[in-house]
C-alpha cells in the first residue's frame, strides 16, 4: 500500500504543479466553474438569439426556447469548468497527454471527493452520498404528500403543487436514487471483486458521476418555474402540449441522468469483459458481477428509448412538432409504447443489482454456497431477454391494439419463473446454513420476503382482467413500492451496511443498524400494505383529494409514513457518526471469500499491490481447503508452510 | 429426522397460509360487484389469490423455519453444509411455477374474451371526457346528453369514448371495467349492469390540475325506470330547445356542456359539489364586486378571473370561451334568471 501511495505521489508531483495566483481561475476546479458556466450560458443565449433573428422568428426573445437551450448548454459549462473534459480537450488541441496520467486518481483529503476524480472507489462514494441526498429530498416530498392526504380536501398545497410533488418524488427516486445508487455500489465493488485496479475508462467514469447532480438539480428546480405536474411517466399530450415549462426540466433532466447511466453501463461492460483477474472465468464471477453485467446490457439497450421519448415530447412542446399531437394526426399511444419499452426494462435495471447484492449477503451470512449458482446466473439472463417483451402490460387499458394484450400477459407471467428460481434458490441457501443476523442479512431477508409480496401482486397486475380493474389505482402504488422499496431499497441498505466497513475503514453501529431495519420494516408494511385495499376499493392514484369514505385509512397511512420517514434518521445518524468515529474495521469483518475482502479496509489507492489469481468459485463456504482467489504472497507463505 | 423437519415446515407453512387466508377472506377486499363482467374478473382475482397464498405460505414457512432452526449459536464460526444445488429441486421450482402461470394465463384470457364480447342487442352510449368533466350521450335517444351515466339493468352497454384534450380513464370500481379515453382515437368498453344502484365514475389517468376532482356518477335503473327517465329527459331537452318552457335553450346548454356534472343548480336539478353552488351566484357576484350578468359571463369564459373561497383555480375547463355566442347568451340568461 505504501509503495502505491509513493508511486502515486510521484505521478502527482510529476504531472502538474498546483496552480498559483490567477492561474487558479483557469485550472480545473470550483473556481473555474462559475465563469465557465456563465460563458456557456452566454454561448447558448447568443446562438439562440442569432438563429431566431436570422430566421425572422418573433419574438426574438422567447423565454421558453432560451430556457430549453440553456438546460443543454449550462451543464456543459459546469462540467467543463470542473474539468470533466480536460484530458480529451487537451488531446483534441494537441497538447501533450499521457495515457497513464493518474493525477486525478485517489482521495487524500475530503477535498478530493469534490473534484473530478478518476478513482472508482472515490466515484463510488461520490455516487452513494449524492444519491442518498436525493433520496432524502425525494422522501421529504413524499412526507408533504402524505401530510396533504391525511385529510380529504386541500390543506397544505394546491392541486398543481401536489401533482408536482409526486412527479418529482418519483423522478428523483428512480433516476437520482435507485438506478445511480446501484451504479455507485457497483462502481466501488465490481473492480475489487473481479481483481481489477480500476474501471476500464476512469475519466468517463468521473464524467458520468458529475452528470448526476446536474440532472437532480434540474428536476428539483422544476418547482421554481411553472411546474412539472404530469407524472414521472410524462404521458403525452398532458406532458407535451398541455404542460408548463417545468416539464422541460424533466425532459432534459432525464437526458443527463440517462447519459450518465449509459456511460456507466458501457464502463461496467468493458470492465467486466476485459479486466477480470487471471482465472476469473464467467462461471467464477460473484453473482453481483453477473447482475451488473446483465443490468448494464439492459441500460445500454433500453435507455436510448426514454431519451428519444423525452426529446419527442419536448419537441412537441417547444418546437411545435407533431409526434404525439393528435390534432395533427400524431400518434398519442406511440409515446407510451416507446416510454415503456425503456421503463419496463428499467424495473429490472432497478432490481437485478439488488438480486446480486442479496446473493452476496445471503451466502456470506448463511455461511453456505449459493444454491444453484449457474441457474441463478442464467435466470438473470432470462429476465434480461424476457424483460424486453413485456412493456405493453403497462398499457392494458390504454386503448392499444386489443390483440397485443394476451401475448404481453403471457410473457409477463413467464418472468415469474426465473424470478421464482432466484427466490427459491435464496431460500435453499438458508437451509442448513449457520445464519448470522447482522444488519445486512436482516435487510436481505427483509428484501426476500417483501419482494415476494411485490412479485405476487405483480401476478395480479399481469393478469389482464384484474389489471383492467386495478391499474392506475392505489393498488399499483402499493405494488411498485413493494418492488422498489421492499425490493430495491432494502437491498441498497443491505449493500451499504455490508460494504460500509470496506468503504470507510470503520464499522457501523450494529445496534442502530438493527433498530433501523426493524423501524423500516414495520413502517414500510404499515404504510404500503393498506394501499392495496384503497386501490381495489376505488381510490385512483395521483390524486390530491379523495372521497370522505377513505379518510380513516389514509390518515393511518400518513401516520405510518411519518414513522417510516423518521426511521431514515437512524440510518443517517449511524452512517455519519460511524464514518467519523466508528471502530476501525478489519480487512474482512464478515469472513467473506470474494476478492474485495482480501484487501485492506479501505483498499489501497490502486486496489491491489499484486494481481490476484482466481482459483475457484466465489462462495465455497464449508468446502474444506477451497479458495476463491490467492495472492502471490499467499503462495509463498503456503510453500514455506509446506517446507517447515 | 427428515420427516420430522418436513412436518414442521409444512405446519409453519399452513399457519402462514392460514393468516394470509384470513387477511384475504375476512377483509371485504372487493366492492360489491354490479356488472356481469365484474363477476368474471372476481373469479380470476380469487383464482390468483389462492395460488398466491400457497406460494406465500411456502416462502414464509422456509424463512421462519430457517431463521429459528439454522441460527448460528453465539461463538459458532463454522460454515454451513456445502450444498451447491439439487437438480431435481431446481427442475421442480422451474416447472411448477411455469404450470401455475400458464393456468393463470388461460383463465385470464378466457375471462377477457368473455368480457369483450358484445351481444347484438345492446345500448350504445357515447362518452366524452375533457378537463375535468364527463358527459354521456345516447344516440338511441335523440342524442340526449347528460352528465351522469344512466344505464338499464341487465342490458349490455357499449361505451364509445372520446377525449377532447388529454388522456383520461373511465372507471367504475363496482363494474371493475376500466378504459383510457384517448384524444384522437375512439376507445370502447362493454358493461352489463346487474345491480340497481348509484356508483362512482372515477378518472384514473392523471389529466391535469383537477384530476382528483374529475368524478361523476353511474346510475343503474330497472329497464322501465330507465325508459321513463330517458323519455322525460328527451322531452325536456326538446322543450328546452324550442324555448317553450322551463329553462329553455339555457337548460339544454347547461346539461349538454357538462355544467351539471360539477355544479349544484336547483333550476337544472343538479346536485354535484365539485364546483361552487350556482344557486348563490348573486352573493358571489357581490363579493367579486361585479354586476350579476357580467360576473356570470366572465366566470364561464374565464373561470380563473374570480375564484370562490374554498375552491381552486384551473379546475374548471377553460374551453367554454369557444362556445357559440347564442349558447353562451342562453346560458347566462338561464343562470341569472334562476337567482332569487
Amino acid at each position: 500500500m505504501t509503495s502505491a501511495v509513493a508511486a502515486h505521489d510521484e505521478l502527482h508531483a510529476g504531472s502538474k504543479p498546483p496552480p498559483r495566483g490567477w492561474r487558479r481561475l483557469t485550472a480545473a476546479g470550483w473556481l473555474r466553474v462559475p465563469w465557465m458556466t456563465a460563458l456557456f450560458f452566454g454561448i447558448g443565449l447568443g446562438i439562440t438569439l442569432l438563429v431566431r433573428w436570422a430566421e425572422g422568428w418573433h419574438p426574438i426573445w422567447d423565454g421558453q426556447v432560451i430556457t430549453t437551450v440553456e438546460l443543454a448548454a449550462v451543464p456543459f459549462g459546469f462540467l467543463a469548468g470542473l474539468g470533466g473534459f480536460d484530458y480529451w480537450a487537451g488531446y483534441a488541441i494537441g497538447s501533450p497527454t499521457r495515457p497513464e496520467d493518474h493525477s486525478g486518481h485517489g482521495a487524500y483529503s475530503w477535498r478530493d471527493y469534490f473534484r473530478v476524480n478518476t478513482d472508482h472507489k472515490v466515484i463510488g462514494v461520490q455516487y452513494l452520498v449524492t444519491t442518498i441526498f436525493f433520496f432524502v429530498a425525494a422522501g421529504l416530498l413524499a412526507m408533504i404528500m402524505r401530510a396533504e392526504l391525511a385529510r380529504p380536501g386541500m390543506q397544505f398545497v394546491g392541486n398543481q403543487v401536489f401533482n408536482e410533488l409526486f412527479s418529482v418524488h418519483a423522478a428523483l427516486m428512480i433516476f437520482l436514487f435507485i438506478i445511480p445508487a446501484f451504479a455507485g455500489l457497483g462502481n466501488y465493488v465490481i473492480p475489487l471483486m473481479i481483481g481489477a485496479p480500476d474501471m476500464a475508462f476512469p475519466r468517463l467514469n468521473a464524467l458520468s458521476f458529475w452528470l448526476l447532480p446536474v440532472a437532480g438539480l434540474m428536476m428539483l428546480s422544476s418547482f421554481f418555474v411553472p411546474g412539472f405536474g404530469c407524472g414521472w411517466t410524462g404521458y403525452a399530450p398532458l406532458c407535451s402540449t398541455h404542460q408548463e415549462l417545468g416539464a422541460v426540466f424533466f425532459n432534459m433532466g432525464v437526458q443527463w441522468a440517462g447519459a450518465s447511466s449509459i456511460m456507466t453501463a458501457l464502463n461496467f461492460l468493458v470492465t467486466i469483459i476485459t479486466m477480470r483477474a487471471p482465472g476469473m472465468t464467467f462461471w467464477r464471477m460473484p453473482l453481483l458481477v453477473w447482475a451488473n453485467f446483465t443490468t448494464s446490457l439492459l441500460v445500454v439497450i433500453a435507455t436510448p428509448f426514454i431519451a428519444g421519448s423525452q426529446f419527442m415530447t419536448m419537441f412537441d412542446h417547444i418546437m411545435h412538432t407533431n409526434f404525439f399531437n393528435y390534432e395533427a394526426h400524431g400518434y398519442v399511444l406511440g409515446y407510451q409504447h416507446i416510454f415503456w419499452f425503456y421503463s419496463h426494462p428499467a424495473v429490472y435495471i432497478m432490481m437485478l443489482p439488488g438480486f446480486g447484492i442479496a446473493s452476496e449477503v445471503i451466502s456470506t451470512f448463511a455461511r453456505k454456497p449459493i444454491f444453484g449458482y449457474r441457474l441463478m446466473a442464467l435466470s438473470l439472463m432470462a429476465i434480461l431477454v424476457l424483460g424486453f417483451s413485456v412493456w405493453a402490460h403497462h398499457m392494458f387499458v390504454s386503448g392499444m391494439a386489443p390483440w397485443l394484450r394476451v401475448p404481453m400477459m403471457v410473457t409477463s407471467v413467464v418472468i415469474a419463473v426465473p424470478t421464482g428460481i432466484k427466490v427459491f434458490s435464496w431460500l435453499a441457501t438458508l437451509w442448513e446454513g449457520k445464519l448470522n443476523f447482522s444488519t445486512p442479512m436482516l435487510f436481505a431477508l427483509g428484501f426476500v420476503s417483501m419482494f415476494v409480496i411485490g412479485g405476487l401482486s405483480g401476478i395480479y397486475l399481469a393478469a389482464v382482467p384484474i389489471d383492467i380493474d386495478v391499474s392506475d389505482t392505489y393498488f399499483v402504488v402499493a405494488h411498485i413500492h413493494y418492488v422498489l422499496f421492499g425490493g430495491s431499497l432494502f437491498t441498497i441498505f443491505a449493500g451499504i451496511y455490508y460494504w460500509f466497513p470496506k468503504m470507510t475503514g470503520r464499522m457501523y453501529n450494529e445496534k442502530l443498524g438493527k433498530l433501523h431495519f426493524w423501524l423500516t420494516f414495520i413502517g414500510f408494511n404499515a404504510t404500503f400494505f393498506p394501499m392495496h385495499y384503497l386501490g381495489i376499493q376505488g381510490m385512483p392514484r395521483r390524486v390530491s383529494d379523495y372521497v370522505p369514505r377513505f379518510t380513516d385509512l389514509n390518515f393511518f397511512i400518513s401516520i405510518a409514513s411519518f414513522f417510516l420517514g423518521a426511521s431514515t434518521l437512524v440510518f443517517l445518524y449511524n452512517m455519519i457518526v460511524s464514518w467519523a468515529r466508528g471502530e476501525p474495521a478489519p480487512a474482512n469483518p464478515w469472513r467473506a471469500l470474494t476478492i474485495e475482502w482480501q484487501v485492506s479496509s479501505p483498499p489501497p489507492v490502486f486496489n491491489f499491490d499484486e494481481i490476484p489469481q482466481v482459483v475457484g468459485g466465489p462462495y465455497e463456504y464449508g468446502v474444506p481447503g477451497a479458495r476463491h482467489a490467492v495472492f502471490n504472497g499467499d503462495r509463498v507463505v503456503e510453500e514455506e508452510e509446506v517446507r517447515t | 429426522m427428515r420427516r420430522g423437519v418436513l412436518v414442521r415446515v409444512v405446519a409453519v407453512g399452513f399457519a402462514a397460509a392460514a393468516v394470509a387466508f384470513a387477511v384475504a377472506f375476512f377483509i371485504p377486499w372487493l366492492p360489491t360487484p354490479a356488472s356481469k363482467e365484474a363477476d368474471r374478473i372476481d373469479f380470476v382475482f380469487w383464482f390468483v389469490t389462492v395460488i398466491c397464498i400457497a406460494i406465500f405460505g411456502l416462502v414464509v414457512a422456509v424463512i421462519l423455519y430457517s431463521v429459528v432452526r439454522f441460527r448460528a449459536r453465539p461463538g459458532d464460526d463454522s460454515d454451513g453444509a456445502p450444498i451447491h444445488g439439487h437438480t431435481g429441486l431446481e427442475i421442480a421450482w422451474t416447472a411448477v411455477p411455469a404450470a401455475l402461470v400458464t393456468a393463470i394465463s388461460v383463465v385470464s384470457a378466457v375471462a377477457l374474451a368473455e368480457n369483450d364480447h358484445l351481444p347484438k342487442r345492446h345500448l350504445q352510449v357515447n362518452v366524452t371526457a375533457q378537463q375535468f368533466a364527463w358527459s354521456f350521450s345516447y344516440p338511441k335517444y335523440n342524442g340526449l346528453t347528460v352528465s351522469s351515466l344512466h344505464l338499464p339493468l341487465n342490458e349490455a352497454v357499449e361505451l364509445k369514448m372520446r377525449s377532447k384534450d388529454v388522456i383520461h380513464s373511465f372507471w367504475v370500481p363496482q363494474f371493475r371495467q376500466k378504459q383510457d379515453v384517448v384524444p384522437g382515437i375512439t376507445t370502447r368498453v362493454v358493461i352489463t349492469p346487474k345491480r340497481v344502484g348509484t356508483y362512482p365514475v372515477v378518472c384514473t389517468e392523471l389529466c391535469g390540475e383537477g384530476h382528483a376532482l374529475m368524478r361523476a356518477e353511474a346510475v343503474v335503473m330497472r329497464p322501465q325506470a330507465f325508459a321513463a327517465w330517458a323519455k322525460a329527459q328527451v322531452q325536456a331537452a326538446a322543450k328546452a330547445s324550442q324555448g317553450a318552457a322551463g329553462g329553455g335553450p339555457g337548460l339544454a346548454a347547461f346539461n349538454s356542456n357538462g355544467c351539471s356534472g360539477c355544479h349544484t343548480f336547483k333550476p337544472a336539478g343538479s346536485k354535484a359539489t365539485t364546483g361552487p353552488d350556482l344557486d348563490n351566484l348573486k352573493m358571489d357576484a357581490a363579493r367579486a364586486g361585479k354586476p350579476l350578468a357580467a360576473f356570470v359571463r366572465e366566470s364561464i369564459v374565464d373561470p380563473n378571473a374570480y375564484i370562490e373561497k374554498g375552491y381552486q383555480p384551473n379546475i374548471m375547463p377553460s374551453t367554454f370561451k369557444s362556445l357559440p355566442k347564442q349558447q353562451l347568451d342562453a346560458l347566462v340568461q338561464f343562470l341569472t334568471a334562476g337567482q332569487k
